[in-house]
Order: structure tokens, then C-alpha cells, then sequence
């Protein structure tokens, strides 16, 4: 503003004419209106400014480079390769791993924890018991293969039979005796050897002797690998955990002996689960000798994990009676379906008696928004976000084991999927990357 | 257009299942027919095959001819429909009208939307257990209402299966 024109432009009017003629706005909400907000004396401080982030880790995690981690075959390895695949199945494997992007890799791929998810790592290197297949025998199959006879299997089984008592080293029985002895008890290694002949006899017989029992073409799946337990070690771990449990100053009492000696489970894990007394109340018995009365109790128990159970019991003495509730309870526990380990899978009901229970699933960060019983249960169990209903009969007893048989009733979407020969996809998951 | 029948179908179905039977049959009318091949195209039946008072032979289901359907026969026409059972399961569960005879209900694909995601709409359950199908009766056939929305037609809800 010029100094010559300081009251002059105090005076006129705008040279511009205000086309609508100024109204102030008034909210109904007594806080000020945004611009009449008072603004901060100081810009905020922001985390960054006061080096409490590192920069470095702050700014996006560039993956390695691509040939670090995903080196190109080399040309031994593609011979190695050819020897195994054809050149088609080589193509295939070449453009498979070409067309999978490392970042997307990097940013996405997860892994799965879900039901639907393998229990180990894959490495096709290796072959497994149990969980693959023993390969088959892809050689040259003998034309003049026939099943041996008697006579010849005999000599097979006991070549195979020596072989495998020398492979044991058990001494050969020295007197008749202990021959016959033998052959009627099996010890422990003799044993092994018999079942170590069983698998290795061959059963045919080819143009140069019996064919190996490794190459013998078969129409049937191999039987499963069995382990050989040996029989003294087991009773010599029961006599010490005997001695242990009767020393054991967190059960001096030893009620939790025979559960012990009845699942395996160690007192450690036994006082790990969580398990609580849900329901106890008086119960009358009317004789001709008059009123009997008993302690009934209900318990719960579960690791908060995935597993739960009930259990009930009923006795003359209340601790008594719910100690054998909580055991009961411990020896039910039960694998419970968890919707991301922490809801159920959509809405279920159960219904015992007149009292119903609806559990709903609900999204993270919910909580237990049920009636008691039923968030004890859902504690115990390792369920985090719930909701529940129970319109009917409110009856504890039969809340509790109306909320079981709803947890236990859940249908896995995986499940239902494979009944109806349909894909059914989890969209949060596919919308989240699989990050929930 | 009577939802009478529709309804017996519904209950016969869910009974059906808790018989643990393997093939049963259903009136055969036109909308019965239709539906049951949406709720096997939903995965729900194994298999929809026209026939009369006797089952059909079961060995050759696939290539099986039905006789032509005739003023004599036309009222023994029966729909043998063949169910489902997966892990000692019933596939359906449970089969339930949800416009009755004596009230239809229709829906827009704005309320058949939030239907599928769950919510209620007007006095209509949304769809919340899992693998849970709604079937709408629309001017372009019946379908699932998440076909129905898929393709942006509204029409009469008619049962939901479990």
C-alpha cells in the first residue's frame, strides 16, 4: 500500500460490485467454524523431525536383486535337468519360474497358516515317509516274471531273515533250548529282523534269480514305513515320571496321576490349560431313604489355542467333584474350527434342550461381546472376536453345552467347497494379500 | 405360479437329507424343474433326471433317454433328483421358503446386494453361514442372488439353501 493513500483507500468502497451480498454463515453447532479455528503457534513435531524413525527402514524395503536369490541355471544344472525331464517339461519349468515376479513375491506371498495350508515346506528334493509316495519302478520289467514257489520263498525268506539278524548282530541261540524259546516268544530285535525279512523278501522269481523286491512292478500302494519301538524304554519313563509326580510339590496330591499316566501329557502341560468351573450348584437325589443330596460341577478347559472341552462330574465332596469335572474336561478337549485364529466361520447355532445359542463371527478388534459362560468358553478356546445370542432358555448348564456343540458344528468353507465340487475364495484374504 | 408346491419341495429336501437318502423324487411342474437345476449347478444335487413313478436306472444316468411325455403319462411325471453327501454331510443341509404362498417378497439388486454381504434387508435375512445360496425367480430365469447381482437383475426371492 502506497504511502500517499492511506485513508483514501480506508474510505471508498470496493471498485469491484459484490454480485451477491455477503451473508454469514452461522453453523447450529456451537465449535468455531474452520477458519476461525486457532492454528498451532508451532508447526507439529513429527516423528521424523526428532529422529525417532530410521530413515532407512522407514522408506520401502527394496528386494534383493533378482539374481541373488534366483540365480539362472547353470549349464551342469540344465544337463542335470535333461537327464530327469523331457524338453517340454523343461520349457514348462523354464516359463513358470520366468513368470513369477520377484517383488510381487517379496510383497505377497505369504505363508499359509490357514486349514487349507501344507503342515511343512515343500522341498521336492527330498522324499518323505508317509507324506509321499516311495517312487516306482521304472526299469525294465523281466517277461519271464512268475510268482515263486513255496519251497523257493522259504530259502528267500531265510537268506533274508540271516541278513537281517546279522545286520542286528544278535548272537545266534546257542542250545535247542533257547531255539525253541525264541521261536515261540520274539524278543524285541528278533522281531525286527522278522518284520525287516517280511519287507525285503522278494516275491518273484526272474530269468537271473529273484527279482529284487525294490524292482518288482506293483498295481498296489506301498505299505506305510514302521517304526520299531523298543519295548523296554517306555516302562522305564512310566516308573521315573512315578517317581517325579509323587515328588511333584505343584500336585501333592496327585490328582492329576492318572490323567497323566492315561494321555501322556505332562503336568507342565496340564497347568498350562486354561480351566475353570463354569457351573456348580447342589443336586437332591429323593430315595425311600430320604433326600441324597450331591455336588454337581461343570467345567471348561481349553488351551487357548484351538482346543477345547467340557466336562462334567457329580459327588458327595465339592472339591472332589471339581477336580474330576476339570479332568473330564482336559480328557475331552476337542480341535475347534478358527476363522483366522481369532473368530468362528460365519454364524452357527446349537441348541440343547430349550436353550439356543447363535454365535456370530465378527471382525478383528471386536472383542468378546457375549454373555459370561459363553466368554469363558470362547476364551479358553483362543476365539478373540465373537458375538452371541441366547433368546431362549438361559439355563448355565445348558448354555454351555449349547455354545459346544455350536463351536464343534462349524462347516469350514474349504469343506464346502470340495462337497459341491465348487471354488469358494476367501476374498479378504485375496483383498489383504493374505496379511491378516 | 403357486408357491405350494415350491414349499413341499423345500421341506421334502431337507427331510430328504436327514434321511440320508440317495435319490429322491419331487413333482415335476416347470418351476421345480428349474430350480433344481440351479441348485445343481450350485453344486447342492448330484444329478436332475425326468422319469416316472419308478426311479430311473441308476448305472446309465448320463446317457439315459426319458420316455416322451404324453396325454396318458403326463400325470405320473415325476423329477428324480440325486443328493449330495460329502464327509458323512449332507451337501444340503437345509432348504427354507423365504416369499410364502400367501406373501411374496421381491427384492432390487441394491437389497440382494447387501443380502449376499450379510446384512439384512427389509424384513429378509442376509445370507451369514457359510456357503449359504439364495434363489430369485428373475425375468431372465431362476438364478443365485449372487448371479442375480452380478448381472444387475432384481426378481422374488424364492428359498435359501444351506
Amino acid at each position: 500500500m502506497s504511502v500517499f493513500r492511506p485513508v483514501r483507500c480506508l474510505f471508498s468502497g470496493s471498485s469491484i460490485r459484490c454480485s451477491r451480498p455477503r451473508v454469514r454463515c452461522r453453523n447450529f453447532h456451537t465449535s468455531l467454524n474452520l477458519y476461525e479455528q486457532r492454528r498451532p503457534q508451532f508447526p507439529g513435531a513429527k516423528a521424523s523431525k526428532m529422529d525417532l524413525i530410521d530413515q532407512e527402514s522407514s522408506e520401502m524395503e527394496i528386494p534383493d536383486p533378482e539374481d541373488k536369490n534366483f540365480k539362472e541355471y547353470t549349464s551342469e544344472e540344465l544337463e542335470a535337468l535333461e537327464k530327469r525331464y523331457t524338453p517340454g517339461q523343461i520349457k514348462a519349468i523354464l516359463a513358470g519360474e520366468a513368470a513369477i515376479d520377484v517383488e510381487d513375491l517379496e510383497r505377497r506371498g505369504v505363508i499359509r497358516t490357514d486349514i487349507g495350508g501344507l503342515p511343512y515346506f515343500d522341498d521336492l528334493s527330498k522324499l518323505r515317509p508317509v507324506v509321499d509316495r516311495d517312487q516306482l519302478y521304472e526299469g525294465p520289467i523281466d517277461p519271464n516274471a512268475r510268482r515263486m514257489t513255496d519251497k523257493e520263498f522259504s530259502d528267500a525268506w531265510q537268506k533274508e531273515y540271516d541278513q537281517a539278524v546279522r545286520e542286528a548282530e544278535m548272537p545266534p541261540p546257542k542250545t535247542e533250548e533257547e531255539a525253541e524259546d525264541r521261536k515261540e516268544r520274539l524278543t524285541g530285535s528278533d522281531r525286527i529282523a522278522w518284520m525287516k525279512a517280511d519287507d525285503r523278501v522278494p516275491h518273484y522269481m526272474g530269468t537271473n534269480g529273484p527279482i529284487p523286491r525294490a524292482h518288482t512292478p506293483s498295481m498296489l500302494a506301498p505299505g506305510l514305513p514302521r517304526t520299531f519301538l523298543n519295548d523296554e524304554q517306555p516302562k522305564a519313563q512310566v516308573k521315573k515320571e512315578d517317581d517325579e509326580d509323587d515328588a511333584d510339590p505343584r500336585d501333592p496330591e496327585g490328582v492329576y496321576n492318572r490323567l497323566i499316566k492315561q494321555t501322556g501329557l505332562t503336568l507342565d502341560q496340564i497347568l498350562e490349560y486354561k480351566v475353570k468351573i463354569l457351573v456348580q450348584h447342589r443336586v437332591v437325589n429323593q430315595t425311600r431313604l430320604g433326600k441324597i443330596a450331591s455336588v454337581y460341577c461343570l467345567a471348561v478347559a481349553g488351551n487357548g489355542n484351538g482346543r477345547l472341552g467340557i466336562g462334567e462330574a457329580k459327588g458327595q465332596e465339592t472339591e472332589e467333584t471339581s477336580s474330576n469335572a476339570k479332568i473330564a474336561a482336559i480328557r475331552s478337549m476337542q480341535p475347534i474350527p478358527r476363522y483366522e485364529e481369532r473368530t468362528i466361520f460365519g454364524e452357527v447355532e446349537g441348541k440343547v434342550s430349550a436353550a439356543e445359542v447363535k454365535l456370530m463371527c465378527r471382525p478383528p478388534g471386536f472383542g468378546l461381546r457375549c454373555q459370561h459362560l459363553i466368554f469363558e468358553m470362547a476364551r479358553a478356546a483362543g476365539i478373540h472376536d465373537l458375538a452371541a445370542k441366547v433368546p431362549r432358555s438361559r439355563n448355565k448348564m445348558n448354555t454351555v453345552k449349547a455354545t459346544y456343540q455350536a463351536l464343534l458344528k462349524q462347516r469350514i468353507p474349504d469343506e464346502i467347497a470340495r462337497g459341491r465340487g465348487k471354488k469358494l475364495v476367501d476374498v479378504r484374504k485375496v483383498y489383504y494379500a493374505g496379511r491378516v | 405360479m403357486s408357491l405350494v408346491h415350491l414349499s413341499h419341495v423345500c421341506s421334502h429336501l431337507s427331510n430328504t437329507s436327514k434321511a440320508r437318502l440317495g435319490l429322491t423324487s419331487v413333482p415335476s411342474t416347470n418351476m421345480i424343474l428349474t430350480i433344481s437345476l440351479a441348485l445343481q449347478q450350485a453344486g447342492f444335487l448330484s444329478s436332475v433326471t425326468r422319469g416316472g413313478l419308478t426311479p430311473p436306472p441308476l448305472d446309465d444316468l448320463s446317457s439315459y433317454i426319458p420316455e416322451p411325455v404324453t396325454q396318458e403319462n403326463i400325470s405320473t411325471r415325476r423329477l428324480w433328483l440325486g443328493m449330495k453327501y460329502w464327509d458323512n454331510e449332507p451337501v444340503l443341509n437345509k432348504m427354507s421358503m423365504v416369499s410364502k404362498p400367501t406373501k411374496r417378497v421381491w427384492m432390487d439388486v441394491e437389497g440382494l446386494g447387501k443380502l449376499i454381504r450379510g446384512r439384512d434387508a427389509g424384513f429378509v435375512a442376509g445370507l451369514r453361514k457359510p456357503g449359504e445360496c439364495l434363489f430369485v425367480s428373475t425375468d431372465r430365469g431362476i438364478m443365485e442372488s449372487r448371479e442375480c447381482v452380478e448381472r444387475k437383475v432384481g426378481g422374488m426371492l424364492l428359498c435359501r439353501a444351506v
